[in-house]
């Protein structure tokens, strides 16, 4: 009998990974998270600005349970590096 | 019938099933073999065009393909029959309002509760009546199952890897009922969702499993203790809002009928008094706060309720029609109230269910 295979094929969209940064200092990095813990990410954003000279962008998404919206992704993708934190 | 799939040749059936086991096809039980046969003949119901899709299911964004769905409706049991009705639920929950990416990898234990309306229901032997969340009616059963199967393979929602639910529920193998329109004093869920009557359609809420209340008496007999179900401090709608469904037996609803209340009077009584002061809900913990606080910044907590006066008493929803109301069951002592994912989604989604041209 033939069976037909309920999944699709395992992608073949690997892209190669962006090189490391070897230093923050001077960088610009996106900070995206969804405002669930201000603090901690103020306190993230301060170290990476004054103690490593990281130019830090701050991006909020809009929930912490949904995927962001494009434009945000697209901000983020602009500088190089992103952090993403959600949640707790 | 051109399809693109890949296909397998095997000959023996017990081999075929355990195969489905080993490539992680199955969500823990038996499937239904897709042969070519069966899925061409799901297909041939519905006439259209097996490369169509419904869009990329969440989170993993496997495309919905008519091809694709009509192979995990016959694995999950399902007759040509009912595939429209499986369209309909999945085009439902991939609408961006019910956030099926979160439901899927929430921590939460929210399922998509399918929820069958119109002729369409009986005809095809749906259960609404006694037993309606349990087992023993193919039709909820093969389109709950097919529905869990299509985002299983489909959207990559597997336990220990993107679905990330602490406990989950057993609506995660199939969780689907349909509303009991004859036994019913009120004009049916569809319908007031803005759907014409004696139309089918069906209608998604992410939510937690049935939780029992014995709800027995007069009116207000049985307001009381819906109500108090309703606002647990446990359940998220009390500290993030979002919606809730009450399920009504027949008997109940008649009760209410007889003494002259509405769906809406009975709707706006339980968003009333199904509250809970804003000191008890305090008391939960910093967490449950900053959750509060989170949502309440995203705008998507009402700004009317003071949260700085601890007498305030807080809703589980933010307006009545928040509140779902749905008659289904045997006409007996218990109902049901299934607490939601909260303000973070899984909200209801109603989506007409398209029968094939004849």
């Amino acid at each position: 009998m033939e069976i037909l295979v309920p999944v699709w094929p395992a992608g073949s969209s690997h892209r190669p990974t962006k090189q490391r940064l070897r230093d923050v200092h001077g960088a610009r990095i996106a900070l995206v998270d969804d405002n669930l813990d201000i603090p901690f990410t103020t306190h993230l954003e301060l170290l990476l600005g004054e103690r490593h000279g990281a130019k830090v962008e701050r991006l909020v998404k809009p929930s912490g349970t949904a995927p962001s919206p494009r434009d945000l992704i697209d901000g983020a993708a602009k500088a190089e590096v992103a952090i993403v934190g959600i949640g707790l | 019938m051109k399809l693109v799939s890949e296909s397998l040749s095997l000959d023996d059936y017990d081999e075929a099933v355990e195969l489905f086991f080993e490539r992680g096809w199955t969500d823990g039980l038996p499937v239904v073999l897709p042969t070519r046969r069966r899925v061409e003949a799901m297909i041939a119901h519905i006439g259209r065009d097996p490369q169509e899709s419904l869009g990329p299911i969440p989170p993993k964004g496997g495309e919905a393909t008519i091809e694709k769905l009509a192979i995990n409706a016959v694995m999950g049991g399902c007759r040509p029959e009912h595939f429209p009705v499986v369209l309909a639920a999945l085009g439902a929950m991939m609408d961006p309002a019910h956030n099926l990416n979160g439901v899927s990898q929430t921590t939460h234990m929210c399922v998509s509760l399918i929820i069958v309306n119109g002729p369409i229901a009986r005809e095809l032997g749906f259960n609404s009546r006694d037993g309606v969340f349990g087992n023993g009616f193919r039709s909820n059963a093969a389109v709950g199952r097919a529905a869990r199967l299509a985002l299983w393979n489909l959207g990559g929602a597997v336990p220990w890897d993107t679905d990330k639910a602490t406990l989950s529920h057993p609506g995660e193998y199939a969780f689907c009922i349909a509303e009991e329109e004859e036994d019913n004093p009120w004009s049916p869920l569809h319908v007031d969702r803005g759907s014409a009557p004696g139309s089918d359609a069906v209608t998604v809420f992410a939510c937690e499993g049935p939780h029992s209340v014995f709800c027995y008496g007069t009116p207000e007999e049985m307001l009381h203790v819906l109500t108090d179900s309703m606002c647990s401090l446990g359940n998220n709608n009390m500290h993030v809002m979002g919606q809730m469904l009450v399920t009504l037996n027949p008997l109940n609803a008649e009760e209410f009928a007889k003494r002259g209340w509405s769906k809406q009077d009975v709707r706006d009584y339980l968003w009333e008094h199904a509250r809970r002061r804003l000191s008890d809900v305090r008391a939960c913990g910093v967490v449950h706060e900053q959750f509060r606080k989170m949502e309440r910044d995203a705008g998507r907590y009402p700004l009317r309720y003071d949260l700085d006066n601890p007498t305030t008493r807080l809703p589980v929803t933010p307006t009545p029609e928040d509140i779902h109301v749905v008659v289904a069951g045997g006409r007996s002592y218990f109902a049901a109230v299934l607490p939601g994912w909260g303000g973070f989604g899984g909200f209801a989604v109603t989506r007409p269910i398209i029968r094939p041209a004849r």
